[in-house]
């Protein structure tokens, strides 16, 4: 993965706490013993109470901690997102965006059930689910056009109009870009139909997503971002789920179909 | 894959069909290079191109503010939809200015 130069590092963390075993579990990232998981619990069951997504901002005299937590409630559980972004701020005439306004997009996107972040167990069987349309192994991006033209068949047969068509595709070129640029330049695109809906598994064994890569926007580097590829994706996708640890990334993209 | 043509003049027209991605890279630079030689202005003409992702976009806007810092102006014109949908969702505008697009 190309590093990025940046005055702060940042991290992007993901938990969950599920109050039937009382427990926090890390599905991004690792359980930071700074982040104290009394506080978390706490916070978790208050959003998993109300029924509300809750944000609080922490204050990061001490850099360990994070500078923001969002606790989005799921149902029989909360997930819980961490954005430390010790001290970086975007600049006045900055194009890049700011640590938290990623967090938000990520964690608004959670919250409304557009995406979710899934562990290990769940990506094994949520990416065997359905039956194999096509797989197509990506290398280069002499692959991009061929792994396209085979979700446009995919999707036709399946009867989507031209515009949603091409909009899938498009969001299939930005994860598949993301491979190739930062995912260790090698993957599979798996092409599978579930019922009523074709997902699209795009997977790497690269060394996991950078979230300090999506700050940028492409036109300053002159290469795609994922960060704006990622916002691509969420807005024009009806539902993604993503699985991302330090032996690759997974990501599920679905369209319903009739 | 990208395929490109070009109308010479004063202000080349480079003509582009195809699809633009990563994969785009070298053939849009080269083609652009070579028509911006000597160009009081070069136009990039999308009237073929059926698809483009963010990344093609980044490798249009790197083209287009480097001519810019080279005195070479480049227009673009007759954006397909799709160009323009992801050039609006990405505010390419808003990045290499109006002025680049005098349709």
């Amino acid at each position: 993965m190309s590093e990025r130069r940046t005055d702060a590092p940042a991290k992007l963390q993901v938990f969950r706490y599920r109050p039937s075993d009382g427990r926090i579990q890390a599905v991004i990232g690792d359980l930071d013993e700074t982040l104290r998981s009394t506080d978390l619990v706490a916070y978790a069951s208050d959003a998993l109470s109300s029924e509300t997504f809750v944000c609080h901002a922490v204050a990061n005299d001490d850099e360990a901690v994070a500078d923001e937590l969002c606790f989005i409630p799921q149902g029989d559980h909360c997930d819980i997102l961490s954005m430390r972004t010790r001290g970086w701020k975007r600049h006045h005439g900055d194009h890049r965006r700011s640590l938290v306004e990623i967090l938000n997009t990520l964690a608004a996107a959670v919250a409304c059930g557009k995406l979710r972040i899934l562990d290990a167990e769940e990506t094994r069987t949520e990416s065997g689910a359905g039956d194999v349309l096509q797989e197509i192994a990506i290398a280069d991006s002499g692959t991009l056009a061929r792994a396209r033209d085979a979700v446009q068949h995919a999707l036709e047969l399946s009867g989507i109009d031209a515009d949603t068509c091409q909009r899938t595709t498009l969001c299939v070129s930005e994860a598949l870009t993301n491979i190739l640029l930062h995912g260790g330049g090698h993957g599979a695109m798996t092409v599978r139909r579930l019922p009523g809906r074709v997902r699209i598994v795009v997977a790497d064994e690269g060394p996991g997503l950078n979230f300090l890569n999506w700050i940028e926007p492409p036109a300053i580097g002159g290469q795609a971002s994922m960060g704006y590829g990622f916002k691509i994706i969420l807005d024009n996708l009806d539902a993604v789920a993503l699985h991302t640890c330090p032996e690759g990334t997974t990501l599920l993209l679905d369209r319903v179909v009739d | 894959m990208l395929s490109t043509s070009v109308a010479p003049g004063p202000a080349p027209t480079v003509f582009l069909s195809g699809e633009m991605d990563l994969d785009c890279a070298d053939t849009l630079r080269e083609a652009v290079a070579e028509a911006g030689r000597g160009a009081e202005a070069v136009v990039l003409d999308f009237s073929g191109v059926s698809f483009i992702d963010s990344s093609g976009t980044g490798i249009f806007v790197r083209l287009c503010l480097d001519l810019r810092s080279q005195g070479t102006p480049l227009a673009a014109r007759n954006l397909t939809p799709a160009v323009r949908g992801v050039f609006d969702m990405l505010r390419v505008r808003d990045l290499v200015g109006e002025e680049v697009f005098p349709d």
